[in-house]
């Protein structure tokens, strides 16, 4: 079973309906903005009350992997990303790295979200590094390459682009908005 | 922040899963929630009585599949619906008629009559009776 990182897990198994949910939002508010939380249920109707809880709420609900009998659902703790003002000067369209790709032109695609956003629906062939992990894994990256940065609205991938330029590398493009509405093809854990 | 306001007006075991189900899920959603306990209703919050409801005839033998399921028991899910801020009115007209006081109830309670349900649930977005 493959693993996804969470930055904590929330052990309800065992329980039934309304537990799961309740302590889901306990665990919740322990979380701070933009972490994810995964939550280990058995109750068969939990998947689509966190759905409808998250929605709700106003978290985002990435997916749910089933091991055995036990289903892992991932949520991250919505952040009020959507305010900051964007500074990376240079930018590119969902459409136009739709474009790019189709023409495989030799361009290398970084997803800044976190891991467990990544898990569940990705750019085939993407390279994932959270953006809290981003410096310690600039090695990974070489600074002559054409990087287009990617998050779920723009403004997470617009931070780690600026942090790429301070870094040297010359030729980053922030794609707006993101993942959020990305139409292309996508990979998940789950197929 | 929307509101959920809920009449609790039968006082069985199946009646207290219902009220007290939907209560939590709710108020777990940031969902403002007040109960009206009327009539059999009180039971429900009835520090001795709610550690006995009844099944209703003839289901008694669902008590295993509750015991299976691993579902809490009332009482649990009443500390869990206050700890989440969940308002529980009791009916003084209910509870005059029978003879009961505000602290044969579990703390925390308001008592007050339809009115003052009605104030709370005139603005409500989903309103259930049980």
């Amino acid at each position: 079973m493959n693993e996804i990182k969470a930055n904590l897990i929330l052990d309800a198994k065992g329980l039934a309906c309304p537990m799961p949910i309740v302590k889901t939002k306990k665990a919740m508010t322990t979380l701070e903005a933009g972490q994810v939380l995964e939550v280990l249920a058995t109750d068969k109707g939990s998947t689509a009350d966190i759905k409808a809880w998250a929605g709700s709420t106003g978290h985002q609900y990435l997916g749910t992997l089933e091991d055995g009998d036990v289903l892992k659902h991932y949520l991250r703790k919505s952040s009020g990303e959507e305010a900051t003002e964007r500074k990376h000067p240079n930018v590119a369209t969902n459409d136009e790295l739709l474009t790019k790709l189709q023409n495989n032109d030799s361009i290398v695609v970084v997803d800044v979200r976190e891991a467990a956003e990544y898990a569940f629906d990705h750019i085939p062939n993407s390279q994932s590094i959270p953006m809290g992990e981003l410096e310690s894994r600039l090695n990974e990256l070489n600074k002559e390459d054409e990087i287009y940065v990617v998050c779920r609205t723009g403004n997470r991938s617009d931070f780690a682009a600026q942090k790429l330029a301070e870094n040297g590398f010359t030729n980053v493009i922030n794609v707006l908005p993101g993942m959020s509405q990305w139409t292309g093809e996508t990979k998940s854990i789950n197929n | 922040m929307s509101k959920v306001a809920i009449i609790a007006s039968n006082g069985g075991l199946f009646d207290a899963y219902k009220v007290f189900n939907i209560a939590t899920a709710a108020a777990a959603t940031d969902q403002e929630v007040a109960i009206f306990f009327t009539f059999e209703g009180l039971n429900l919050i009835h520090k001795e009585a709610n550690q006995q409801l009844a099944m209703p005839e003839g289901k008694e033998h669902f008590a295993e599949g509750f015991a299976n399921a691993n579902v809490p028991a009332i009482p649990e899910l009443v500390a869990m619906a206050q700890e989440l801020d969940v308002k529980f009115i009791g009916c003084q007209m209910t509870m005059d008629v029978m003879g009961l006081e505000k602290e044969s109830f579990v703390d925390g309670i308001d008592v007050g009559g339809a009115v003052t349900f009605l104030e709370f649930a005139k603005d409500a977005e989903v309103t259930l009776t049980f």
